[in-house]
């Protein structure tokens, strides 16, 4: 019961920050440089002075800002983000396009470092000071370091060029289109590079992490418990320890999606993966303000969408917080 | 009675300003036996050192037509030339004054804002503290690269938009950790002296309260810096950074589109920022260690 008065509490909560977030676009495109209605009349190739007193009649730029504030939420609510000149579709139906592509890329980059990050860590906690550990805090370092889109192109020239044997461009082979499973595996085959790319980031901080929290866990009276009643080492690491050590990496995991999906971002570019994070980098080239400033709204309600998941499943993981909240 | 008692409480208030050994002497000295910070900091002064003194010594301007586009390393232009023609060292030696002001200027932004907002937030609770929370958690919503991204798209590109945008979005983390320490130190005792010894709110804040918070933000100062710099790569790389002024993000930024055919053109630059960025998170564990002892006995 508790758990539902919460979750309705964080929805209301999401939903306030959501406005907010809709209320800063609008008094972004405000407060730019420029006349909006120049701004559109640019987006649609240019217009005489009559076009664009109607323009801005049409929409109401004439009017109060509060009217205008009160239109566009109205607007929203309807699911109307505004139209996309250079694309000439909805924004809605555009980004709608988008989503899947990159939520495959964000999820299996998500997946990939959370599991390559905490086995690093876990292993080189058994023997902090020795070889492994060592050289996996050198490479959580340069992970780390590394910028994202540097490490791209360099996986790019070295799968591109030096030794060809994954696709680099795009997300399935356009020049032989397949069907059914032999497609399933094409699309597989393009996320390698990408996702690989993405998750190196991650997985140098969650090894770092996955790594102090099992030191820790190792000298923990309830590890030191379960040795002492004979468990074999593997459970008492696999069961006991690493609940305790994949608590903080899950939180952390679902608290950086904005910056994973600002990393796609950059990795979509690079490898010309067609979902919203290359939707981006094209509506920056063109200056497409709508699209742009759905894609900020849309990406916000996904981080919010992670948070409460994040929440949710820790809630059901740990618990400490359960009982506490029954 | 009550003359003898007033110096020791105006001592309480002064105390936490003036302790009888410097906490940053102490710093700096653990810091010094850390190989691995000092390494950083060595590798990041001659950076500063080759970006201030390298234009004056290597002549070739970066933004000049040298030679042949795509000339490959080699005697002609020592890293080679870009899609343009223009020498890749000379980008590299001029391109890291921008690059590393934009970081500094921005990770300068970054905690003032923060620590602003997570002091007032900590310190005083209650309403402003419940809307202080409110702000930070609206700005954790909005991915911070992409954020600054519409930033610079709506604003312009130069590298005074691009220095702010960066500081703008990524203020939360500082923050949260400011909030966090000042919610701890506040109601200490030597808070509660100097309080009692009619120390002001702003008094305390400054004086009391955040010198003994400094160390954590010390660090999140130190590895802002970076990631300012991986922003300013990725802006770049996206075609949003300052076209007049050379940058490490601009060169990877103009040149990815020949990858294949020149390597040369984008794996410097982004070295550059590797090393750059490797350096600070290298003294940033460094001040880390040197500041919580408990984590360098475990290793």
């Amino acid at each position: 019961m508790n758990l539902l008065i919460h979750m309705t509490r964080q929805l209301a909560n999401a939903i306030g920050l959501l406005l907010a977030v809709l209320i800063l676009n609008f008094c972004l495109i405000h407060l730019a440089p420029g006349d909006p209605a120049l701004v559109i009349a640019g987006e649609m190739g240019g217009a005489s002075a009559e076009i664009i007193a109607a323009l801005r009649v049409k929409y109401g730029l004439d009017q109060s800002l509060i009217h205008q504030l009160w239109t566009y939420l109205a607007k929203v609510a309807t699911g109307d983000f505004g139209y996309s000149y250079y694309f000439n579709e909805p924004v809605v139906k555009l980004i709608a396009h988008r989503i899947p592509a990159t939520l495959y890329l964000v999820i299996s980059a998500l997946l990939l470092s959370i599991v390559v990050g905490t086995l690093l860590g876990v292993i080189s906690a058994r023997r902090p000071n020795g070889w492994f550990s060592q050289s996996v805090t050198v490479i959580s370092l340069a992970g780390y370091a590394a910028p994202v889109f540097w490490t791209g192109l360099m996986l790019l020239l070295l799968f591109g060029s030096v030794w060809p044997i994954l696709p680099v461009n795009g997300m399935s082979d356009v020049a032989r289109p397949k069907t059914g499973f032999a497609h399933l595996l094409d699309v597989g085959q393009h996320l390698i590079l990408p996702s690989i790319t993405l998750a190196l980031v991650f997985i140098a901080q969650y090894s770092r992490l996955a790594r102090v929290n099992m030191i820790d866990a190792l000298t923990a009276d309830y590890v030191r418990t379960a040795r002492a009643k004979g468990l074999p080492e593997y459970v008492v690491i696999g069961k006991h320890a690493l609940r305790n050590t994949l608590i903080p990496i899950v939180t952390v995991a679902g608290l950086q999606f904005g910056h994973l999906f600002a990393g796609a971002v950059l990795v979509e570019t690079v490898f010309s993966w067609p979902g919203m994070g290359r939707l981006v980098f094209e509506s920056i080239l063109r200056r497409d303000y709508p699209t742009l400033l759905a894609v900020l709204f849309f990406s916000a309600v996904l981080v919010m969408a992670a948070n409460i998941i994040t929440d949710l499943v820790y809630r059901l993981v740990d618990p400490r917080i359960r009982s506490g909240a029954r | 009675m009550s003359t003898s008692e007033a110096p020791i409480l105006r001592d309480a208030t002064a105390l936490p300003a003036r302790p009888a050994v410097s906490p940053f002497a102490t710093m700096l000295r653990q810091f010094g036996r850390s190989p691995a910070g000092v390494a950083g900091a060595v590798v990041l002064l001659i950076l500063i050192l080759v970006t201030l003194f390298g234009p004056s010594l290597y002549g070739i301007d970066p933004l000049d037509i040298a030679g042949m586009p795509f000339t490959p390393p080699g005697a002609d232009a020592w890293l080679g030339t870009d899609y343009l023609g223009r020498d890749i060292l000379a980008g590299l030696i001029h391109g890291g004054r921008a690059t590393l002001t934009v970081g500094g200027t921005a990770a300068l932004i970054t905690i003032a804002i923060g620590v602003t907002v997570g002091a007032l937030s900590g310190f005083f609770g209650g309403a402003i503290d419940t809307a202080l929370v409110k702000l930070t958690e609206f700005f954790q919503i909005l991915p911070p690269l992409l954020f600054a991204m519409v930033l610079v798209t709506l604003f312009g590109q130069t590298l005074t938009t691009i220095t702010v945008a960066i500081g703008v979005v990524s203020w939360p983390t500082a923050a949260r950790l400011t909030r966090a320490e000042f919610l701890r130190l506040r109601n200490l005792d030597f808070v509660k002296a100097s309080r009692a010894a009619g120390a002001g709110n702003g008094h305390l804040i400054l004086r009391v309260v955040l010198p003994n918070a400094l160390p954590p933000i010390i660090v999140s100062a130190t590895l802002a810096i970076g990631v300012a710099i991986l922003f300013e790569g990725g802006l770049s790389f996206l075609g949003l950074g300052d076209p007049n002024t050379m940058s490490w993000g601009l060169m990877i930024g103009q040149n990815r589109n020949y990858v294949l055919d020149s390597w040369w053109t984008v794996t410097f630059p982004g070295a550059a920022i590797f090393v750059a960025v490797l350096a600070i998170s290298l003294i940033g564990d460094g001040i880390n260690d040197a500041i919580n002892p408990r984590l360098r006995k475990r290793g």
